[in-house]
């Protein structure tokens, strides 16, 4: 059944994946494990989004198969059992720049890829970003951007962060539409990802073997 | 000896320059024509507010822009719109310099669901009635009242329709709703005045504009609008043939539209941004079903009517370029972003102008050099038709250019672009 699930998202068979996952859950199984089940087919899908053989509706859709879910799960999970996350990362779409398509899908593969993710939302400065830095202590940074207004905001932030010292143990990835190596010189940033599949293999590669138990 | 004036000539030589490359006959020269928009206000002087609210110093700003650029055309005016109408109209799906964004940013849109899933059905029953009462109001502050008009119909009778009109305007709401309007339109109308002067004072410096006439793909029209774009990725896999009947209803209106505008300025030339049809938001088979029967049967009606549609090709158009190859060959001034060239080559090189593609984050923050190389290196790739047009990726220039970037690449396109 558990495999049924993943293949019902992976093929985007929207309303089989949610009847077998109400189902699951109401027969008992641990709600972890359909989660862990989910979490399988967004990797698939992720996997092909990287490869090309699938686009942005697939992700969307995945992405809102699983909300759905979890959200079923959620009453079923017990108190005391947390979910392990991969690592803490920080999103933000820089000041100047109100666009979260991009940074939301971002946002949702991390999700869905078992990292901890805080999401500061859009036209965020350089000071809020660095100030949650220093309390939520991420391992990764991801700045998004859709306008070429993004650039210096994007350098801000990294040359703060630098400052405040963070920079050791901060990696900080930029994305959005217009970004490129030029752009990633530019700003000071260790690597920049073309789409939000970039993201999560970044945030793997930074925080490999590191769990927190959020 | 002809009786033309030197300008005259000069707007004739650009304007040929222009088409020559689109039909890939060779020019004298390779043309440069921007369709950029704030750099030029930046470059002259003024931020991006000022250029939204004032605009006689808009207009001179951009005219003294483009003397100092002299490239072959003048960059169309569509994409500038009058801060103060926006704030009259109580623009809801914007956000512009000094209102809610910074003095010297791009004015933004903000993609929601002005239309929500489950009122297609709604909308494709009665899409006048539904544009007039659901969806003006979710846009323009100014026409919540519409959303009270009950179905049109009720209105029409000969007996009750002069003063059912007639109390509708009386109540204190709609009054108000009208009288705003009447000062958008005063507005609206001087800021028309400058731009129809602006088009009139390029004229006598010897400038044609890019464009005269605007539209959209009847996909985009749909997930831009109406939809947005996580609505209308959702929509392709849970209501894919509402979608569909969606997109087909407005196909023949965008066409007409655009046909109307370009009559109307006496410019053939149709500007047609593309956003969700690039391959990175969909499969090839995702395009071909619901995105390319639109977009194709816009540019041939558009060039059926005698109009050169511009498309910009917004994002990676690699995958499509199969597709492009089906259009008359040198009637389409194709406008690119990102594209693997070589292909391009390949499969296009016969057949649409190669237009744009320095990238936006070499002109942000490169060096004059670096513009250079890569002005000359598109320049060599393309001599052996001619099928080239210099600018910058898709939108054109971007508003952070660096100045001495822009001036590399029009440098460049002098120094390396003359055929011999
Ligand atoms: C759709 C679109 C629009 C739509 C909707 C925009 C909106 N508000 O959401 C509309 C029609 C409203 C529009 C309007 C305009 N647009 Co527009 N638009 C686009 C387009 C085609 C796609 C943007 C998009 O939605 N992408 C889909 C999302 C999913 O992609 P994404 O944001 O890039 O995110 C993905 C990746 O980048 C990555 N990612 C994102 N963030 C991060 C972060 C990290 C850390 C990592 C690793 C990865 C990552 O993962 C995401 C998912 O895979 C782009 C061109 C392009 N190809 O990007 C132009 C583009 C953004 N637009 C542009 C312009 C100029 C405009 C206008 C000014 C046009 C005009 N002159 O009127 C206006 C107004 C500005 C605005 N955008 O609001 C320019 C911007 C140029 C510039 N100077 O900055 C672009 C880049 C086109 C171009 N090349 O010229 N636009």
């Amino acid at each position: 059944m558990l495999q049924k699930l993943t293949t019902a998202i992976t093929e985007m068979n929207e309303k089989e994946a949610v009847a077998i996952a109400e189902k699951l859950l109401n027969n008992g199984t641990e709600p972890l494990e359909v989660i862990e089940a989910c979490q399988k087919a967004m990797e698939v899908i992720g996997r092909r989004f990287s490869a090309g053989e699938c686009f942005i509706p697939e992700l969307i859709l995945a992405g809102d198969m699983m909300k759905q879910i979890s959200e079923k799960a959620e009453p079923h999970l017990k108190q005391d059992v947390a979910v392990k996350k991969h690592g803490r990362v920080i999103i933000a779409t820089v000041e100047g720049d109100i666009h979260d398509i991009g940074k939301n899908i971002v946002v949702s593969m991390l999700d869905a890829n078992g990292f901890d993710v805080l999401d500061l939302g859009v036209d965020v400065p350089v000071a809020k970003i660095v100030e949650t830095a220093k309390e939520f202590k991420p391992s990764v940074v991801g700045l998004s951007g859709l306008l070429t207004l993004a650039f210096d905001p994007m350098k801000a932030v990294v040359a703060a962060l630098e400052e405040e010292g963070l920079r050791k143990n901060i990696k900080v990835m930029i994305g959005g539409g217009m970004i490129d190596e030029q752009v990633r010189q530019y700003t000071g940033a260790d690597t920049f990802g073309a789409n939000a599949m970039d993201a999560v293999i970044f945030a793997k590669k930074w925080t490999g073997g590191k769990q927190n138990v959020g | 000896m002809s009786d033309k004036t030197e300008t005259e000539l000069l707007y004739e030589a650009r304007e040929k320059r222009f088409n020559d490359a689109v039909s890939l006959k060779k020019p004298d020269r390779v043309p440069i024509v921007s369709l950029t928009n704030f750099f030029l206000t930046r470059y002259g002087g003024i931020t991006d507010k000022e250029a939204m609210y004032d605009y006689s110093k808009m207009r001179e700003a951009w005219l003294a822009s483009i003397k100092k650029l002299d490239w072959d055309f003048v960059p169309g005016i569509f994409t500038f719109f009058p801060g103060k109408v926006l704030e009259i109209m109580d623009s809801k799906a914007l956000k512009w310099a000094g209102h809610g964004l910074g003095e010297n940013i791009l004015y933004q849109y903000i993609d929601k669901e002005y239309m929500l899933a489950d009122e297609y059905d709604e909308f494709l029953d009665d899409p006048n009635g539904f544009v007039v009462t659901k969806f003006l109001p979710r846009v323009c502050g100014i026409f919540k009242p519409l959303g009270e008009l009950l179905p049109i119909p009720w209105l029409a009778s000969g007996y009750t329709a002069p003063v059912l009109g007639a109390t509708l305007a009386g109540l204190p709401h709609y009054a108000e709703m009208m009288e705003k309007l009447i000062e958008a339109g005063k507005e609206m109308t001087a800021y028309n005045i400058h731009q129809a002067q602006l088009v009139q004072d390029a004229k006598e410096m010897g400038y044609p504009m890019t464009a005269g006439s605007y539209s959209v793909a009847p996909f985009d029209s749909i997930s831009d609008f109406f939809r947005g774009l996580n609505g209308t990725m959702l929509d392709i896999y849970r209501r894919p043939d509402k979608l569909k009947a969606a997109v087909d209803y407005v196909a023949p209106h965008v066409t007409q539209f655009a046909i109307n505008y370009a009559a109307m300025t006496g410019n053939p030339r149709v500007v047609i941004p593309l956003h969700r049809g690039s391959g990175a938001f969909m499969s090839d088979e995702q395009f071909a079903e619901f995105y390319w029967p639109g977009l194709k049967r816009l540019l041939l009606d558009l060039i059926d009517a005698g109009l050169t549609p511009i498309p910009f090709f917004e994002g990676d158009m690699t995958p499509r370029l199969k597709y492009l190859a089906q259009l008359p060959p040198g009637k389409v001034a194709g406008h690119f972003d990102i594209v693997d060239k070589k292909k391009f080559k390949e499969i296009l090189g016969d057949k649409m102008v190669f237009w744009g593609d320095v990238p936006g984050s070499l002109l942000v923050t490169g060096k004059p050099q670096q513009i250079k190389d890569y002005v000359k290196a598109l320049i060599d790739m393309f001599a052996d038709t001619g099928g080239l047009i210099i600018d910058g990726a898709v939108e054109g220039v971007p508003p952070e250019s660096k100045p001495e970037n822009v001036e590399a690449m029009t440098e460049a396109v002098r120094e390396y672009g003359v055929y011999q």
